[in-house]
Formats: C-alpha cells, sequence, structure tokens
C-alpha cells in the first residue's frame, strides 16, 4: 500500500501516546497493549497531529469615543483556553466568545491574547478618545435655547431632489437618454454648490455573477462621472464606488426591482 | 492491493455521465461507536461529536463505503478483544475494516482535562492493522477539540489506504452577512467551527487562500477605497496594498504564494472595466497582465493553473458575454475556453491542473456548476435543478468541489464530491458565500 511520510513528519509529538508506552504506569487504567498478532505489519507508528493553533478577533461597537463615554470589546477565539484583554481588562471568559464594556480615560490600543495548547496568537484593536465638546457660549439674559437651523436638513433634501439615481438597462453601462435629464439636473446642483464633492456609488442587480457586477457597478459610476466631467464638473470632486450587487435597495425578483437596483446613486462626501 | 486515489483524474473516464459513485469499488468500513470510559459530565457530548465527525468524514470521502449500523453486533467495542472478526464480515455488514476505541476526558496525567481517543484500526480479514493504535488527545474539552481528532484520524485512514492526503482537517473562507456587514469567516470544510477572521465593519469580499494555508488576501471596503488586503488565517490586522485606485478585487494567489493576480481599473485610461493585475503578494511590483490596446470590457476573476503555475484563467466581457479565457502569465496566448454560449464564470482550476469548475448559465436558465475537461474540451453538468449554483472551489485533494447556492431560498455554501454527488449543505444562518476551500493546513 502506498503511503506517504508527510503527516507524519509535520505532526507533533507532543500529545501522543503509543499503547505500548502505556505500560509504564505514568497513565491510569491504560487499555491492554494490543496482542501481537495485531501489530503493524510496515512499521509505521502514528503520532498525534499538531494541535491547532488558536484564532482570535477582537471588535468594538464603535472605533471613537468621547471621554467618559463607554465602548463595548467583543472577541470570538477557537482553540483557545484562556483568553486575555489588556490593558486593564485582564481574562475574559467564556474563551470562545463575549463582550466587555470599558470606558477609556484616553486612547488606546487593546491588545487581547489568545492561549491554547497549540500556541498562542494576539490581535490589537485601537480605540480613539476625544475630549468632550466645550459649552455652548453663554447667553444674555434668561432667553430660552434657540435651536440651530436645521441647514443639514434643508441641504440634504436638495441634495436628494436634484441628485437622484441613474438607472441603467441590464449588463449596460450607457446612459440612457431618459436619464439625462437627472444628469444635467444633477451638473446643474453641482454647479451652484462648488464647494460639494460627491461618490457616485456604481450598483448591478444579482443576476450575474458577484464578482462581475462589481465591475459592472464599477463601470456604471464611472459612466456617470465622465458625464458629469463633460458637463463641466472638476474630476477632483467626484469619487466613485462599486457595490456591485452586495447593497439591493429592492429585493423581489422581479425586472421592476432589478431595474432600481441597477443604479448609480450620489452620495455627499463628509 | 493499490487502490488509485478517486481524484479529478479518474473522472476523465465515462463514470461523469453516470452520476453514480466515481471511480472503483469503493472500500467498506465499519464505524461502530466510540463510547466513553470516563464519567466527565462532558465526555457524552464530546463521544457525540467525535461519533458524528468521525462517520460524515469518512462517508464524504467518496472512497469508502460505511457499513450500516444497523447490523452491527451489540455490544462495547473498545478494545482489540472485543471484535470478532466474523461478526464483522457476515453478511449484512461486510466490511472489510474496522475503526473502533473509546474516547475519555482523563483527570490524571499529561491529558487531563482534555478530551482524548483510543484508535484503533484493522483489516478483519488478516487481522492486520494499517495504522498502530493510538491514544490522541484535542487539547481541550471542547466540541471543537473532539472534531479536531476525528478529523486527523479520519485523514489518517483514508492516507493508510493510499487514498491520499485527506482533507477532514482543511478549512472553507468565505463571505457571511451579519447585520448588514460582510465579512470573511473561515469554517472547517463541514461547516462547523465558524469564525469571524475580518472587521471590517462594511464590506469584505472575494476571499482567497495563500497556497500554504497561512494567509487570506481579501477585497476590502474602507470608505469609497476598495484595495486588496491580506490577514493571517489566525486572526489579527490586515496589510493592503500599496496606494489604492479604483475598483481592486478578486486576488488570487500563484502556487508558489509569491504574486497575486486581481481585477483593478486602477489605471482609469477607460470607463471601460476592469482589468488583470498581477503583483508581488505585498502589493509591490505591479503589472497589467495584458497591454492596453488589446482589452475591451471587464476583465476579472483570474485564477492560476495550481500545476504549472504559469498560467491564468480569467472572465472577460470582451466577446459582448461574459466567458472564460486563459492566458499564459507573461500576457502571451490569449485564449478562449468555453465557447458555446450563456454566461460563463467563476473559473477555478483543478489542483492537477487537468480541470476547470465554473459557473455556466445558459439561456432562459440558472447559474450551474460544470467541469470543463482542458484536455478534450468537454463540459459536463454536476448541478441541475437547484437554483443558481455559483462560485465552485476545490479541495486540494481535487475530490470535492464547495460552492453557492440559493436553492434553499437564501445563498448557502454546500460541498460535493467532484462528480456532483453526495452535495452536502454546509452554512445554514444568514447570507454565507463565495466559498474559498484551503490547500492543506499545517
Amino acid at each position: 500500500m502506498k503511503r506517504s511520510k508527510s503527516w507524519q513528519s509535520a505532526a507533533l509529538l507532543l500529545t501522543v501516546m503509543a499503547f505500548v508506552s502505556f505500560a509504564c504506569k505514568k497513565t491510569p487504567a491504560p487499555p491492554p497493549p494490543p496482542p501481537a498478532s495485531n501489530a503493524p505489519d510496515t512499521g509505521i507508528t502514528p503520532i498525534a497531529p499538531a494541535l491547532p493553533a488558536p484564532t482570535v478577533t477582537l471588535r468594538a461597537d464603535t472605533s471613537t469615543i468621547t471621554r467618559g463615554g463607554t465602548v463595548t470589546l467583543s472577541w470570538e477565539s477557537r482553540n483557545a483556553a484562556t483568553v486575555d484583554i489588556q490593558p486593564g481588562v485582564g481574562p475574559v471568559t467564556p474563551p470562545a466568545s463575549g463582550s466587555r464594556q470599558v470606558t477609556p480615560a484616553s486612547s488606546v490600543t487593546y491588545e487581547i491574547t489568545a492561549t491554547g495548547p497549540g500556541g498562542r496568537i494576539s490581535d490589537t484593536l485601537r480605540i480613539t478618545v476625544n475630549d468632550p465638546p466645550p459649552p455652548p457660549p453663554a447667553r444674555r439674559g434668561g432667553d430660552a435655547v434657540i435651536p440651530p437651523p436645521a441647514i443639514t436638513l434643508t441641504s440634504q433634501q436638495l441634495f436628494d431632489r436634484d441628485m437622484q439615481p441613474i438607472i441603467f438597462d441590464y449588463d449596460k453601462s450607457d446612459i440612457r437618454d431618459d436619464q439625462k435629464g437627472k444628469l444635467q439636473t444633477a451638473a446643474g446642483y453641482m454647479k451652484s454648490n462648488p464647494n460639494v464633492r460627491i461618490t457616485i456609488e456604481g450598483n448591478a442587480d444579482e443576476r450575474g455573477s458577484e464578482e462581475y457586477n462589481l465591475a459592472l457597478g464599477d463601470r456604471r459610476a464611472n459612466a456617470v462621472k465622465q458625464y458629469l466631467v463633460t458637463q463641466g464638473i472638476a474630476e477632483n470632486r467626484l469619487s466613485s464606488v462599486s457595490y456591485g450587487e452586495e447593497r439591493p435597495i429592492c429585493s423581489a425578483q422581479t425586472e421592476d426591482c432589478f431595474a432600481q437596483n441597477r443604479r448609480a446613486a450620489f452620495k455627499v462626501n463628509p | 492491493m493499490l487502490l488509485a486515489p478517486m481524484g479529478a483524474a479518474v473522472l476523465r473516464g465515462q463514470q461523469i455521465d453516470t452520476g453514480t459513485t466515481v471511480g472503483m469499488k469503493a472500500v467498506k468500513i465499519a464505524v461502530p461507536e466510540f463510547k466513553p470510559s470516563t464519567a466527565d459530565a462532558k465526555i457524552s457530548q464530546l463521544a457525540k461529536v467525535f461519533n458524528d465527525t468521525l462517520w460524515n468524514d469518512l462517508d464524504f470521502s467518496g472512497n469508502l463505503t460505511l457499513a450500516s449500523r444497523s447490523f452491527y453486533p451489540v455490544g462495547n467495542f473498545a478494545n482489540p478483544v472485543d471484535i470478532r472478526a466474523d461478526d464483522w464480515t457476515k453478511t449484512g455488514v461486510e466490511a472489510s475494516y474496522i475503526t473502533y476505541g473509546s474516547v475519555a476526558i482523563p483527570t490524571t496525567g499529561s491529558m487531563r482535562g482534555a478530551f482524548t481517543a483510543d484508535l484503533h484500526f484493522t483489516e478483519l480479514k488478516s487481522n492486520q492493522s494499517p495504522l498502530q493504535p493510538v491514544r490522541w488527545s484535542g487539547g481541550l474539552d471542547t466540541d471543537d477539540a473532539a472534531r479536531f481528532v476525528a478529523h486527523s484520524w479520519a485523514n489518517a485512514i483514508l492516507e493508510s489506504l493510499g487514498f491520499g492526503k485527506g482533507v477532514a482537517t482543511t478549512k472553507i473562507a468565505y463571505v457571511a452577512d451579519r447585520a448588514g456587514a460582510k465579512e470573511i469567516y473561515i469554517m472547517d470544510y463541514d461547516g462547523y467551527g465558524a469564525f469571524p477572521l475580518t472587521a471590517v465593519r462594511d464590506l469584505a469580499l472575494t476571499p482567497a487562500w495563500s497556497p500554504d494555508g497561512e494567509q487570506i488576501a481579501f477585497m476590502g471596503y474602507r470608505g469609497s477605497v476598495t484595495n486588496i488586503e491580506v490577514i493571517s488565517r489566525r486572526g489579527g490586522n490586515p496589510v493592503s496594498f500599496p496606494s489604492p485606485a479604483g475598483l481592486n478585487t478578486t486576488p488570487a494567489w500563484s502556487p508558489d504564494g509569491k504574486r497575486i493576480a486581481f481585477a483593478s481599473n486602477r489605471d482609469r485610461h477607460t470607463t471601460d472595466g476592469t482589468e488583470i493585475y498581477v503583483a508581488n503578494s505585498n502589493g509591490g511590483n505591479m503589472t497589467r497582465l495584458l497591454p492596453r490596446t488589446t482589452t475591451r470590457g471587464i476583465d476579472t476573476s483570474p485564477v492560476w493553473n495550481p500545476a504549472t503555475g504559469r498560467e491564468i484563467a480569467f472572465v472577460s466581457d470582451r466577446s459582448g458575454s461574459q466567458q472564460i479565457y486563459r492566458i499564459n502569465d507573461d500576457g502571451t496566448n490569449l485564449r478562449r475556453i468555453i465557447d458555446d454560449g450563456g454566461d460563463a464564470e467563476n473559473p477555478s482550476w483543478s489542483p492537477d491542473g487537468n480541470f476547470l469548475a465554473f459557473a455556466w448559465k445558459k439561456a432562459g436558465r440558472g447559474f450551474d456548476i460544470y467541469l470543463h475537461d482542458l484536455a478534450t474540451g468537454r463540459n459536463s453538468q454536476l448541478t441541475q435543478n437547484a437554483g443558481d449554483n455559483e462560485k465552485p472551489t476545490w479541495s486540494p485533494d481535487g475530490k470535492h468541489i464547495a460552492f453557492q447556492s440559493d436553492r434553499t431560498g437564501s445563498l448557502q455554501i454546500f460541498s460535493m464530491l467532484a462528480d456532483g454527488s453526495k452535495p452536502r449543505q454546509l452554512t445554514r444562518s444568514g447570507v454565507n458565500k463565495a466559498p474559498a476551500w484551503s490547500g492543506y493546513i499545517k
């Protein structure tokens, strides 16, 4: 019979005991050694495989907090007997997964270390702690606090009105004639708001492969970008990204729904 | 007696059309339950995990027939004295081999507190043991530890019978949608032990294993920037390729682990689509595979020929629809491979270099997994009448293919033998897709 020796050599001796060695009293109630007739015919001695190395991931519900705020750290690990988070947290249980709230006073990099019979591994996570905002300026007299005007909302409403998603035909990235009006309006908005920078998000419907759709969404975003450039919008105000079929806004398996997902949408850059 | 491995090479014959067990008559093995020899509170649960895992590993190997437990003798089969060959070779059971033993959590000794198994494997007729009896420890008293010992023993049995290195300790990386974010996860090849590897909190897509099984390259979103990132399979922080621009997606490692091919439109010379680039595995020395003048449309989804390391297959819509092409890694000898209509995507090169698995959507039908025999040009259909089936990926022994399917109503990951038989659902909750099967993991 053909046998490879590779898995044996890759393995560790640490945890194996061939039954032969049980004869020497170390282990309680050892099973009897196999009878001679059962002895291996080829001299192969299987060696215990190397124990799997631990894995660990540390994450947080936010990467930035204001001083005094809390952040929830959560971990998942495999093949670990103990998991320890530093600074200031210490051993956490159960090792496999869990979460812990912390209130760091200043920016800190947490390190999680998982240790098991197969070794040790670490992961790190940076939490930024910002100073609280300064108190609002004192107002004269006892006037009621005037809420700030809802400028952001109005701007967003204007943006949403003028920057509507551009729809494409199946597997196409050409700008349809019936979409050019929306693009003219969008170009007009960009000209009236010269400080606004945008990201054009290209999307595809779920037909076709995920990988092809990433490229197709990219092609659509770029087609819209090029159109706006020809309308006189500076290219450096226009970013683009493709989400392929990963961010559908409609999930039914109908042509109407597919069409809504074949879109290039606009988003204001912060 | 030499039993040839039932690899993809065997698929070359007529067997592929039969849809039945591939290759030669399978070896029949009896696998009575391993019973606990200690009374720890956890051991019954771990014994069940161990027994289920060992049975499934041997069953899904495709090389063995497992004798039905209905006809086994009654008793506890922990030691050689418990095995009477006649009981296991008689009509009904008719096994050629038996693996048996017991499991425990010792309270003393070097393995105390850990799941252990005493493991035997015997050919019944000759009473010879292809593997010497051993006691193995899983290191901890967890389900994962019990599964690990079972996987390792299944591998040892298969290898001792000449079926090549078993894949029971290999892993599958994939994309899981959890609460809107998509992250790269890793699970055991049988769907257990899922672990979230990335924490991009946005989109992490298109995972690909380094050939040594230590690293995973993937497409990561950081705001509106997409880039190729590389992360250790054990966790930690990913390292990104330098100076990202445009779309960067679908990384694939060369078989020597030194280079990564990927799709990008980083030059942005056209709105026409991504092109194939090749870089060092750290992103250095980035070059376009094809000169600019020859590209039209979208090129994406590159994969290397694992046998030669000199060829790349990829998807292009330069003909007007998505089709699969192959090209030398110096950019010469571009040829279309699949030439029979429809959309052909997701090429995955078999480990021996002889086959491409791919997803093919013919007019009016969903995607199905096909095998393309590169020597004969013949295409064989592996899935049918069960939703969209995409993203095939080979096990390192060439005997299995994992893929994604929406046959249950949501996208989930399945595996099957490379002839399409024994389909097995690996994931069940949430949305799970884009499987990538690891090489042999140390």
